[in-house]
């Protein structure tokens, strides 16, 4: 029996995980500019006590069909991640500030002084998200005529995060004197350049930045490639990659920290918390109503994009919503990073005979992504065998809604957790690293 | 016109380094010590503008910390260690109403889209009040923190500066004002038609856009800048809608003012949207006595090894290590020619020939607010002044840049505005919500709607 406890983190997409859920009354319909309803999304997972708040992001508007586009807004319009976490801060006194941010189209030293500057402003509640980068029309943002290949993208990744720490260690912790006396403000020997010269980037330093109040902000990852893993072992502290059975958790759960101790690190010291999508109810009908009530707002012209997004983008327009999925696309080739959801969605065709209808209907609502429904104590069954079993630490949740959806979680599901003793029912410190128990950075620099 | 009286009222910034204008200001019992890590401390500086009716809160900024000698350096922390302005403004945000929230990025270390992005969402948070002062890099060790050898040279710099600001307020009109109808009874959630792809294709930048962010509540951000070449006084005048390049003279500064404004008509532009607002470094005091008391007492606390850097790096980074302090300026410095802040360098010859100073004396003048005029008196003086510059159209308003915090700026606020308020010469109370609107400038069309 573990004795630890869960580490909670939420997900917030402008209106809801679920591809319907702006037209859902839970929802704030004007999520993606209002930011009052963030600071407020904010206050109730720390009222649940929830570890981090987690923004995702890309550097560009989703390409597709705008007929299909402006029925699903998710990654076209809303605020930055660094801004908007930056004024939630002051909003908040526990709850830790996570932030996407891509290596592939910024540079190491802004990356290193905004999470350094957030870390201070939130008093040690900062974290990074580090992706390459999925969405390939980024590069065309940033004067590339394509995105870098993946090889080139984890290389140059995994550089980047070397600079960035490099850099978060620029100032030892007391440097600052600040001796009115003497007249001396920081000791000279405290103040460290780094002088990186390697094959992507060539920063020189030092940050202009004192070190943040956790040493390092805390690094989150979520590959599933080879590389992917090999970044998060030497790197990650807690890591989001999607789970769908608890078997293929629990592997990823051994491989990943088997991976670490070749860094020097403790397996202790990675958190995985993959994403959990979870419909609450107070019983198992309340709940199955709720995603029903979901389901039936889909569009079909959402529906088929998401669909033919899954399949490669093969074009199924034109074709009877219910009949079969046409021959032709069972000869599609996957898009890269949806090579699950491509076998997923032909695998249910072939096997369950899904009409087009069925198809999207099983797949849009989470793009696939295993979701659970029912009441408090089915969900939180399952959220116990999984942590129970070492398949996780912990969960990312992604409300189907917002506010509604985080609502039922901290009303309904936190309770259930901490009665059973798996959750904790007060923070246990003020830093991020505190609370999700993870130690604090010694700078590379000091004696 | 010039000559007629002017109507309208000042505009005022504050411009705030962590522990204040001047080099000895975090000596000063008076200022927050620790500002480079003191969130608090700026939410209350934030705080105290609003309460004085400022327009905007200003932050310069810097991608590299100072070069010189470390010995100088660790005793005047300023552009050493503090926070990223973007992040501490949108922090600020929540906890104020009115004041803008002007944070400084230069074009030559980012990329557009990314900066068209956060300033956007500043925007956002702040219910728009977001202000962006473009500048090109004057620190050229940046350069070596973002894999250069070097800085770019300075044509290719203000290049690549315009076709940067052209991108990145073609990224803000991606959305129209109103794209997003989020209608639920038809599942529409926004119009096809009113998002645009700006796809640019430059000499510096291809951006293909759109934008992820929707059209600002100001349309675009403010812009604001401080060149004062040609190049640069070019750039305002097509982009900028607030300056604060530095003045020392009235008369300077209305050469400057009606220089700038008269470019404006070539590119379709009003001179009444741009507002020149030079810095301004005031030490108030209840009387002319105080005032100066404070100021001497500002200038005790300098300290040699900083004053020598400062002065250095006025002469062109001429070494003065090993002179005698009471003695003169070394006769090697009057034939250096290594490249600096010419002005400063001129002046700073100038002080020593024509007054006889010793290089104490020099760093004395020149250190405490780097060549920049101060205005030491009370509250009447300072308004006498800032009013006659401005009834004489020099200045649109000022940047205040107190010399040292919180305390400076609660003085001026405290004892200046009230006296800028009676003499019907700054608001009572804030004319909006938006920056635009408090600077009286016009909201941009979006260059796409019909």
């Amino acid at each position: 029996m573990r004795t630890d406890k869960m580490k909670l983190g939420t997900l917030f997409h402008p209106t809801g995980n679920h591809v319907a859920s702006w037209l859902h009354p839970d929802s704030q319909v004007d999520a993606g500019t209002n930011f009052l309803h963030y600071v407020q999304l904010a206050q109730t997972a720390e009222r649940g006590k929830f570890d981090v708040m987690f923004l995702a992001d890309a550097i560009a508007t989703r390409d597709g069909r705008r007929e299909a586009l402006s029925r699903w807004p998710q990654y076209m319009a809303y605020f930055e991640p660094l801004t908007l976490l930056s004024a939630i801060a002051p909003m908040t006194t526990h709850l830790g500030l996570a932030a996407t941010a891509t290596t592939s189209y910024n540079e190491p030293y802004n990356i290193a002084r905004k999470f350094a500057s957030l870390d201070h402003i939130s008093g040690g509640r900062a974290a990074w998200n580090v992706v390459t980068s999925s969405n390939y029309s980024e590069a065309y943002n940033f004067g590339r005529e394509a995105h870098f290949e993946h090889g080139e993208r984890y290389d140059r990744a995994a550089e980047f995060v070397e600079v960035v720490q490099g850099l978060w260690d620029s100032w030892e912790d007391d440097a600052f004197v600040r001796d009115r006396a003497s007249g001396r403000y920081w000791s000279p020997d405290k103040l460290h350049t780094l002088n990186h010269k390697g094959e992507h980037f060539s920063v020189r330093g030092p940050l202009n930045v004192a070190r943040p109040p956790q040493g390092h902000p805390v690094i989150l990852q979520a590959g599933s490639s080879e590389t992917g893993k090999e970044l998060a072992a030497r790197h990650a502290e807690a890591v989001f990659t999607p789970q769908h059975t608890l078997q293929g958790a629990q592997a990823f759960y051994q491989d990943l920290k088997g991976r670490m101790p070749k860094y020097g690190r403790s397996p202790a010291h990675l958190k995985v918390l993959p994403g959990l999508n979870a419909i609450v109810g107070r019983t198992e009908a309340e709940a199955k109503e709720k995603y029903a009530e979901l389901q039936a707002l889909i569009h079909p012209s959402v529906g088929l994009e998401v669909l033919s997004n899954a399949i490669g983008n093969f074009d199924l327009s034109g074709y009877d919503l219910d009949g079969p999925l046409p021959d032709a696309a069972f000869h599609s080739k996957p898009n890269s990073g949806s090579t699950t959801s491509f076998s997923n969605v032909l695998s249910w065709a072939r096997n369950e005979n899904m009409t087009i209808r069925q198809l999207y209907q099983r797949f849009a609502g989470a793009r696939g992504q295993r979701t659970l429904i029912g009441s408090p104590s089915q969900i939180v069954d399952d959220m116990e065998a999984w942590f129970q079993g070492y398949g996780v630490d912990g969960f990312l949740f992604h409300a189907a809604t917002l506010p509604g959806g985080l609502e039922d979680f901290v009303n309904l599901v936190v309770p259930e957790l901490q009665e059973r003793g798996l959750f904790r029912t007060e923070y246990e410190g003020t830093t991020l690293r505190e609370n999700l128990g993870l130690p604090r950075p010694v700078s590379r620099y000091a004696a | 016109m010039p000559g007629d009286r002017r109507t309208d009222r000042m505009k005022l910034g504050t411009l705030i380094h962590p522990t204040g204008n001047h080099v000895a200001s975090w000596l000063h019992p008076d200022a927050q010590i620790d500002a480079g890590q003191n969130f608090r401390h700026y939410v209350q500086l934030a705080q105290t503008a609003e309460r004085g009716m400022f327009d905007a809160m200003f932050l310069a900024d810097a991608l590299a910390v100072r070069d010189g000698k470390a010995e100088a350096l660790s005793r005047w922390p300023q552009y050493m260690a503090y926070f990223e302005p973007i992040t501490l403004l949108s922090a600020i945000a929540p906890l104020t109403k009115h004041i803008g929230l002007v944070a400084t990025t230069t074009t030559s270390y980012f990329e557009p889209y990314n900066v068209a992005r956060k300033y956007a969402s500043l925007d956002h948070i702040s219910g728009g009040r977001a202000g962006w002062n473009v500048v090109t890099s004057a620190n050229i060790a940046e350069a070596w923190n973002f894999g250069r050898e070097q800085h770019y040279q300075h044509g290719e710099r203000y290049d690549r500066a315009v076709e940067f600001v052209e991108v990145v307020q073609g990224l803000w009109d991606s959305w129209e004002d109103d794209a997003f109808v989020r209608d639920r009874a038809s599942g529409r959630y926004w119009v096809p038609e009113k998002l645009h792809t700006l796809n640019h294709k430059g000499e510096h930048f291809s951006v293909r856009g759109p934008l992820n962010v929707a059209r600002p509540p100001q349309g675009h951000p403010v812009i604001f800048q401080a060149g004062s070449s040609d190049v640069g006084k070019e750039l305002a005048a097509r982009f900028a809608e607030a300056v604060f390049t530095p003045q020392h003279t009235l008369e300077g500064a209305q050469a400057f003012y009606t220089d700038l404004k008269g470019r404006m008509a070539k590119y379709g532009r009003s001179p009444e949207h741009l507002k020149v607002m030079p810095g301004l470094n005031p030490v108030v005091g209840r009387t002319e006595a105080e005032a100066k008391e404070k100021h001497e007492f500002l200038q005790s606390l300098i300290h040699p090894a900083v004053g020598l850097e400062l002065l250095s790096n006025a002469l062109g980074n001429f070494d003065l290590s090993g002179y005698d302090l009471d003695g003169p300026l070394p006769k090697a410095v009057y034939s250096w020619t290594a490249p600096g802040g010419t002005t400063s360098f001129r002046n700073v010859l100038n002080w020593a020939t024509t007054e006889n100073m010793t290089i104490r004396q020099l760093y004395q003048r020149y250190a405490g607010a780097r060549g920049q005029r101060t205005l030491i008196g009370t509250p009447r003086q300072i308004v006498d002044h800032m009013q006659d510059w401005f009834l004489n159209r020099g200045v649109d308003g000022f940047l205040i840049q107190a010399p040292y915090l919180p305390g400076g700026l609660n003085d001026f606020v405290d004892m200046v505005v009230p006296e800028l308020q009676e003499r019907g010469l700054l608001r009572t109370e804030y004319e909006g919500t938006t920056l635009r609107d408090n600077l009286g400038l016009p909201r941009p069309k979006n260059r796409y709607a019909a």
